[in-house]
Order: C-alpha cells, then structure tokens, then sequence
C-alpha cells in the first residue's frame, strides 16, 4: 500500500460541520454552491459551524507536517477528523492509501492498534495507572502479555528519559514529565502515522525548547510521518518541513517554512511571521534565480543553496554585483542579487 | 405594556385576576372553591388502571418476591447467628483500614452503645435489608448511568425519570408496592432498591461524563474497543464520583428502610422506633432513634472515606488482629453470651429521659405552650385561612372587621404607589399580590389566581414552555379533586420554606463572616444531613406533641440545611480579585458583602432554595405521621387503606408542586447565573 507515490495522508475537500443535521445542510449547501466561501456563509446562515472548510492536502510519508493557527481556527478538528475522532462530515482522508472516512469500526480499532499514535495537548494520561501501565495500555488492549507488555514500555520510557519513575502516578509528574509518558504511550506501539495535538503549548518555555529538540531526535531516529499541531509559529517554523496555516476553518496556506516566511499569501500570514526573525528561517534556496537566465558578477562569496539569509548576507555585504550560488560540489546552482537578499529579509516593514 | 419590564408584566396580571376574583367572590362562589360536580374522579380512574396493571404483572412481582426472599433470608440469618463480638469486631476492622484509629474508635463506640441498648436484633434486621437493597441499587443505578452515557437519546428521558423518581414522596411508592408485594419486608426491600438507585446513576453518569475528554480520546487512539475503553479507563477514571454515588446510595437505602417501616410487620429498627413514638414513649423512642443515627452516621462516615482522593488505606495486620480478637472473644464467651437483645443497660437512661422530659415539659408547660400557640395563632393560621377569618377576639383580641380589610389593602396600595414612584414597579405590585394572599390565606386562594399567578411566575422564570408545563400540570391537581390538599400542603411547606430561608439564610451568612460559627454549625449541618427524615419526629413531638406545630418544627430542622450550605459557600466562593477590586475600592467588610458577595452568591443561593422546597415537601410527607392536614396525610391514609389510586395521584399531586417550585427556582438561577456572565 505505502509504496513511494502514495502520500501517508491525503485529504480532499474535508469538512467538518457542527450543529443540528449538519450532514443534510452541507450536502444541500454543496449541491447550491460552487464556492466553499458561499457554502460556509449558507451553513452559518443557518447557525451551524463549519469547523474545518474544504481543507486540501498531501503529506509525504516521514513528512514532518505542522498545521498552524489561532485558538478557533480549526486545526484541532482537522486533526480529529485525521485520527477519526471525529468523523469528517464530508470528504476523503486517506492514511497510506487507506479510506478512512468509510472504514468499518473493527478496522478502525485495527488501524489504531498497530498504525495510528497519537500525543494530546493536556497529555490525557489515565489517572488511575503508573507510568509504565499508561504506556503500556496501547499495548494491553491488544492482548499482548503483560510481561512482554511491559518490557516493551519500559524500553520506550527510556527512550523518553523517564528512566526510573515507572511506578509513578501522573499526579506526581511535572507537566514536562508528564508529556513525555504521553509521548511514550502514543509511540509504544511503533506507529507509522503520529498525530501530535499541540504537545508542548502547556508546558512552560523552558521545557517546551527541550521538548522540541528531543523530539527531533526521537523523529530523527523513527523517521515516522507527523502531523503537528501548534499556535506557536517559531515551533512551526523550527519542527516543520511544511507548514499548514488555518485561519476560521480554512487552510489558507501550505508551504515550506522559507515560503511561510517569505512569501505570506495574506496579511494574516504576514502578521504570524512579523516577528520572526527571517533571516534565520529562510536559505538562499528559496530567494535565488535560475542560473539559465540570469548572470553574475566576477565576485563569489562562497553561497550555498541551503546557507540561510543572514549568513549569505554577512558574506556579500559590500558586494553590488548579483553573485552565483554554487552546490557542494562547485556547480552552480542558481544566481542571487545582494540587494535581493536584503529585500527579503524586510518584506514586512515594507508592507 | 410594551415598556413594562418581564416581571411587571407577570406581577401586574397576577394582580389584576386576583383582584377580579376578590371582587367577584361572593357572587361567583365557584372561584374559591372548585365545584365538585367539576372533578374528574381520578383517583379511582389511577387506582382502577394501575391496579389492573399490578394486576397483570403480580404474578411475576410475587415471584420476584420470593426470590429476593432467599438473600434476604441468608442476610438475616448469618447477621443473626454471627456473635456480635466479631460483627462489632468486623465494623471496627473495617474503620481501622478506612479511617485510622479514629474511624476505628467510632465504630467500637457506636456499635458498642448499640449493644448495650438492647436494639441490636432490631438494628441487624434493619442492616440485612440494606445489605441486600444496596447492592440492587448500586447494580441498577450503575447500569442505568451507563446506558444514559453511551445511548445519548436516552440521556433527557433517564433524567427525568430519575428527577420524578427523587420527587415522587417516599410513602407514595409504598403503596403500589404494598398491592404488588404483598406485605412483608420485600417491600421495604424494593422500595429502598428504587428510592437508592437515581444517586448512584446520576453519579455515575455526572463521572462518566466528568472524564477528562483527552482521556477518553487517549482511550480510542490506543486502539481499545467501546467495553475497553468504558471498563478500564472511563470507569476507573471515573471512580471518584462513582464512590459518591455509593456513599449517597447506602444513605438513601438505609433511610428508606427505616420509613418502609412504617408499613409494619418487620422487626426492624425503624418500626420500634414508630411503635415507642405511637405509645409516647419518648425514652425508648429517642434510645431506638439514636440506634439509628449511630448506624447512619458509621455508614456514611466509612463510605465517604471512599470518595477521598489519594485516600490512604492503613495498615491492614491491625485490622486482622482486630478481627482475631473479635473471633477469639467469640469463641471463648459462646456459651457465655445472652441474647444481645436482652442487653438493656441503656434502659434507666430512657427511663430518666422520660421522667426528665415529663418534668421539663411541666415545669415550662406556659413557656411551651405560648411558643406553640404565638406561632400557630400570629402566623401559621393567618397564613392559612387569611387575616379576615384568622383575628379572633379569642387569640388576636380583636375582631377583623371589613373596615380594617380596607386600611389594609389602602397600606398595600400606598406602599405600592411609593415603590412603583421610586422606579420599583415590580416590587410594589408583588407587595400588593402578598396584601392579597394574606387577607385570604393560602388554603382559600382561588384557583384562578393560583393557576394565572404560577404560570404568570414560570413565565418571568422559563419562558413560555414552562409557563404552559406549570398550568397544565397544576390544572390536572385541580380536576382531580385534590387541590383543597395541595393548597393545604402547599401552605404549611411553603411557610416552613419562608422560614428556612430567613433562619438558614441568617446562620448561613454568619457563617460566611465568622469562622467561629461556621465551626459550631458545620458539624451540627452534617449531623443534620446524616439523620434519617424519621427521627426528625421524635425530639420534636417530645416537645410539642402531635400537630402542625411540630411538623412545621420538624420540616424546618430538616430542610434549613442546604439553605445554610448553600448560602455560606456562596458568600465564600467570591473570587478572590473581585474581593481584592471591592478592598481596593475602600468597602468595609458590610459594603463588600452587600454590594459584592451578596450579588454574586445569588445563583449559589437559590439553587440551595431549590434543595430547600424539595428537602421540605419530601419531610411534608413523613411529618403526616405526627399530623399534617393536606396531600402528605391523604398519601399515609392511601398507604393504611392500600388504596393504589389515591396514593398515585397524592403521591403524583405533591410530585407536581415540588416539579414546578423546582423548575421556577432553577429557572431564576439559571437567569441569574447568566447575568453573571457565569
């Protein structure tokens, strides 16, 4: 099923709707309207709340995919309606090829045991089991032994550095703490798909930086396809390989961080990337031109493509000249202005 | 009328058909009193089809009876067989692992004067029945919560059923189950079984419903099937609140037990207590209901422990050394050991309690009867039959003459007019409604102004559909004959109610202020809420002896409590910056709980109203025992005579005041809740 085409997920005009009836309104609201602007205001005309708005999207298997938004904007629901928590009013979700909307429940379940992991914002831990039974559980309901069960746990606390608080009960772990049980139990299972709801937005900044940089490691290691949930855009820019932003239930842009950055497709884009610092998030890649068409000057800086925009800029300070961009090997890749460069860095106080 | 505000409206409508029908009384007499030839007889009709229903299904109601008669049998038998040194060694076993030495302490204390009293057959024949209703409860109420949680359409069904089921009067289900069962003690065990069940399914469901959404989602996610996910993690994270269910459910069945026997025939606790009170032997009724509280207060003390988070549990070699001790004592004194029963060491107290009692009441005998009669003649009778026939030259000194009806209504309407001048038009039309009802008397109101009156009150509280649910339901009292009871009922409950609020809404704001009082008062409230309604009769008929007095008495002392409760937790739940913001401001402590508490409090306040009307009319009911007039006596009468139907309908007519008063009072709250912001 998983061969290298078939996208890990994919998702196609999905919709989530609340209220009375919702399954009849959207399906009359789609047959009258083209436009899923025009659909929206005829659900909400009628005092219901399309959640998630025809939302679009592919990601790759070992795809580190965020989705990023404000509180309200739908991308919990979109990722519950990924998971199946929710089921998707309208539309197709695919997970490794698979039909997930139309799955039956015992596949469902099946999907769950051995494919799906999943690591919640307020950790949802089982309050009334240590450590090692809350990580351990995915693989108790399978009917694994317990001995086997639990050593399995016990290899995955490790890997979460939890080493030692086995017999502990979630009361008496730190928030920090507890996040990595949740991480351990969602991974205990060795799934191939892991849906990561907001992880580390309760956890104070500290530990939300150590956080992130072990779970770099952890994806490193397992290189399983993610889908990550986040309202903070320096977590997005920093995990992801694409970025989905929601806004009002809409996916109003898919793109790498670099795009993100560079290139917002609104002011509600723009205004999540003001304050980021750009240079530090973009590579010369996503700014230089084509070396067909474009030539350079006699001066070469030593640009790589993947060299981000505040160190290309130290080395081409005083350089006026466009200048070649080169791969390790000395080929030329592409062809950068300085002035260029400069510019992208200042999109936002232009604007 | 358009600019008139919600409650003027109703207030003013109120008014005028009241007014209407004091104008149009003597020429219409139909208004005060409904005409008989109006009635529907449906009474018989209930009691006609429902014993047609119980009928048809007795035989299987029979069965099910002799069935329940193995278990309660085997319960009866092994706590009567068990020496009581090892029961009692058992009960403090159990204290010791759930509560340490103090639990411990208590339970030896408490079954040990049990013993000593000479009630200790009575009081395990009582304990047998629990032990066997509980369990139904539990298993019933449990399955009931979880259905309600998992089939979502069943959930507003299942809870009205469990609201009529907690609002329906104690006495009321007796009867149909006396008819079905037969006599015997299967119908105590059945009545407590359903009168227990409704706590323990709202808890269990409040739980279920209560987890975490996250845990529940973790639950899926991790692959578990529906019977997984609810059996180990829902109901396990749920546990809490489902030991609240069982504290609340063992209390609810021990209570029960205790009125079921008023149907007799068992020689349980509860009928020596109704059997000492019936031959005014206060003594040995006090003696008996103390055996009673004991129990209560043990049950509910060691169950509550249960529902602690991070409960610890000690060690348990103490309590199996206990028990060694216990079975040894046994084995060495078997021979040796009388009948527990015939322990009546505690008979001399009973006997001085008596003569005591006779003394105190003879010596304060003026005191006493001043106390009762001021109260009966100043306000209780006013009340009820209204000032013009209440003011006697016997009891008032004076004649009420037409004369003084005049200045009187001319006061109202002046105090009226001022208020409505100062802005409060709302007001000053309730104080002339209120100018009303007193000169008439709440028994003799007519129907018209009660029927207009609670819909126009529904109206202001929940909308239309209420207001249509209130005259409908009120409607159906009306043609069935039984309004003259329910006005009488409505009369003595809502006076105690008026006077619950005023006295529970005193202490409870005390409280609130004083650390000190709330330090006096809390144990006393817990000692309140732990009692058995049944023995709320005895202290007071010692006093006072049978009549409305001392149900008026016994209706206050049970349904003061939440209103006390209540009252203080709202006063104190203020949030903290509000409190800092008032400080800030510059308000005394006065200012801060007028202008700051007091407001905010008022949601918390009335729902502890709520629990107040419902806690009264369900003592309404057992206070028939000891002389009530009204629907609480026909329900007793229904239940001596096994007559199904106008059991039902009384049961059913009392189940429909305390709905509405419940709905109206909700309603406010809910209104208030949303003003807040809440």
């Amino acid at each position: 099923m998983s061969g290298s085409d078939t996208p890990a997920i994919s998702c196609q005009n999905v919709w989530q709707v609340f209220g009375n009836n919702a399954d009849s309104a959207l399906s009359e609201a789609l047959s009258q309207h083209q436009d899923p602007d025009a659909v929206s205001d005829a659900l909400r005309a009628k005092g219901l709340v399309p959640a998630v708005q025809d939302a679009n999207f592919e990601v790759k298997e070992g795809e580190l995919f965020v989705i990023m938004g404000l509180s309200g904007s739908g991308k919990s629901t979109l990722i519950r309606c990924i998971s199946h928590l929710l089921h998707a009013t309208h539309g197709e979700i695919r997970i490794e090829g698979e039909d997930i909307v139309s799955a039956s429940k015992a596949r469902l379940i099946e999907l769950r045991r051995k494919t799906l992991g999943m690591v919640f914002q307020h950790f949802g831990l089982f309050p009334h089991m240590t450590v090692l039974d809350n990580v351990a559980y995915p693989l108790r309901v399978q009917g694994v032994k317990k001995k086997a069960r639990l050593a399995k746990a016990k290899e995955v606390i490790e890997l979460v550095g939890l080493g030692g608080r086995e017999d502990h009960y979630p009361r008496e772990l730190s928030g920090g703490q507890r996040q990595r049980v949740g991480i351990a139990r969602s991974l205990v299972t060795d799934c191939s798909v892991w849906f990561l709801d907001e992880p580390f937005s309760a956890l104070d900044p500290l530990i939300r930086r150590q956080l992130q940089d072990e779970f770099l490691d952890i994806q490193a290691k397992l290189k399983t396809t993610i889908v990550f949930i986040t309202h903070d855009i320096n977590e997005a820019l920093k995990l992801a390989d694409r970025i989905a932003i929601m806004r009002d239930g809409k996916v109003v842009q898919i793109g790498t961080p670099a795009d993100i950055v560079l290139n917002p497709v609104d002011d509600y884009v723009r205004e999540f990337s003001k304050d980021v610092a750009k240079g530090r998030h973009a590579n010369v890649g996503s700014v230089m031109l084509s070396p067909e068409n474009h030539a350079y000057g006699a001066d070469d800086p030593g640009l790589r493509r993947d060299m981000t925009l505040d160190a290309a800029l130290a080395r081409c300070m005083d350089l006026y000249e466009p200048v070649p961009v080169r791969d390790s090997d000395g080929h030329l890749v592409g062809v950068i202005n300085p002035a260029d460069l400069a510019a992208a860095l200042q999109v936002d106080t232009a604007s | 009328m358009k600019s008139l505000s919600k409650g003027s409206q109703a207030a003013l409508i109120t008014l005028v058909v009241g007014a209407l029908c004091l104008l149009l009384e003597s020429m219409l007499p139909w208004l005060t009193s409904y005409p008989k030839g109006w009635e529907l007889a449906a009474s018989d009709w209930v009691g006609l089809g429902v014993k047609s229903g119980l009928d048809f299904i007795k035989p299987a109601a029979r069965m099910f009876s002799t069935l329940m008669g193995y278990p309660m049998a085997a319960a009866n038998s092994v706590l009567a067989t068990v020496p009581w040194p090892l029961l009692i060694a058992a009960a403090v076993a159990l204290g010791w692992r759930l509560g340490g030495l103090k639990m411990a302490a208590m339970a030896a204390v408490g079954l040990g004067l049990v013993v000593m009293s000479g009630y200790w057959p009575q009081g395990m024949n009582t304990l047998a029945l629990v032990a066997v209703s509980v369990p139904l409860a539990m298993m019933a109420g449990t399955l009931i919560g979880i259905l309600a949680n998992e089939y979502p359409r069943f959930r507003e069904p299942i809870q009205a059923l469990l609201d009529v089921m907690q609002t329906v009067p104690t006495f009321a289900y007796l009867t149909p189950l006396l008819v079905l069962f037969g006599f015997g003690p299967v119908v105590g065990l059945i009545a407590s079984a359903i009168y227990a069940a409704p706590p323990m399914a709202r808890n269990v469901l409040l739980g279920l419903q209560r987890v975490e959404p996250e845990v529940k989602e973790a639950a899926v996610m991790a692959g578990g099937t529906r019977l997984q996910q609810l059996f180990q993690v829902e109901i396990p994270a749920a546990k809490l609140q489902i030991m609240v269910g069982v504290n609340q459910c063992l209390m609810a069945a021990l209570s029960m037990v205790i009125i079921a026997a008023v149907i007799g025939g068992f020689n349980d606790i509860g009928w020596e207590v109704l059997l000492t009170m019936r031959k005014a032997q206060f003594g040995a009724a006090m003696l008996a209901g103390s055996v009673i509280v004991i129990f209560a207060i043990l049950i509910d003390r060691m169950s509550a422990t249960l529902a602690l988070d991070r409960r610890r549990l000690w060690d348990g070699r103490v309590a199996l050394g206990i028990l060694a001790v216990g079975l040894l004592a046994s084995l060495a004194l078997r021979s040796s050991l009388p009948d527990p029963g015939s322990y009546q060491m505690l008979d001399p107290v009973a006997v001085w309690l008596d003569s005591w009692l006779t003394d105190f009441t003879r010596a304060n005998a003026d005191l006493l009867t001043s106390v009762k009669n001021g109260i009966m003649f100043y306000v209780l009778l006013p009340l009820r039959i209204g000032l013009d026939q209440a003011i006697l030259p016997f009891t008032w000194g004076f004649l009420w003459t037409p004369g003084m009806s005049l200045w009187f209504f001319a006061a109202a309407a002046g105090t009226a007019l001022v208020l409505g001048l100062r802005g409060q038009l709302t007001l000053g039309l309730v104080v002339l409604i209120a100018a009303g009802i007193l000169e008439t008397g709440v028994s003799q109101l007519p129907w018209p102004f009660v029927l207009i009156g609670a819909a126009a009150l529904s109206w202001v509280a929940g909308g239309h559909r209420l207001a249509i649910l209130s005259t409908v339901l009120l409607a159906t009292i009306l043609v069935s004959g039984l309004w003259e009871r329910a006005l009488l009922s409505l009369y003595l409950s809502g006076a105690a109610v008026f006077a619950c609020a005023v006295l529970g809404g005193g202490i409870g704001l005390l409280s609130a202020v004083s650390p000190m009082v709330w330090r006096v008062v809390r144990p006393i409230c817990d000692m309140l809420q732990t009692i058995p309604l049944f023995v709320f009769l005895i202290p007071v008929l010692m006093v006072f002896q049978i009549g409305e007095f001392s149900a008026f008495l016994a209706i206050i002392a049970y349904a003061v409590v939440p209103m006390i409760r209540y009252t203080r937790q709202g006063l104190i739940d203020t949030p903290e910056e509000m409190i800092e913001a008032a400080t800030a401001a510059g308000a005394t402590r006065w200012q801060m709980m007028r202008d700051v508490r007091a407001p905010y409090a008022a949601p918390t306040i009335l729902l502890g109203l709520n629990q107040t009307i419902l806690y009264a009319f369900a003592m309404l009911v057992i206070a028939a025992l000891i002389g009530t007039t009204g629907l609480g006596q026909s329900i007793y009468l229904a239940l001596g005579q096994a007559d199904v139907g106008l059991g039902i309908s009384a049961g059913a007519a009392m189940a429909i005041l305390a709905l509405i008063a419940d709905r109206i009072v909700q309603g406010f709250a809910e209104e208030r809740k949303r003003a807040l912001g809440l």
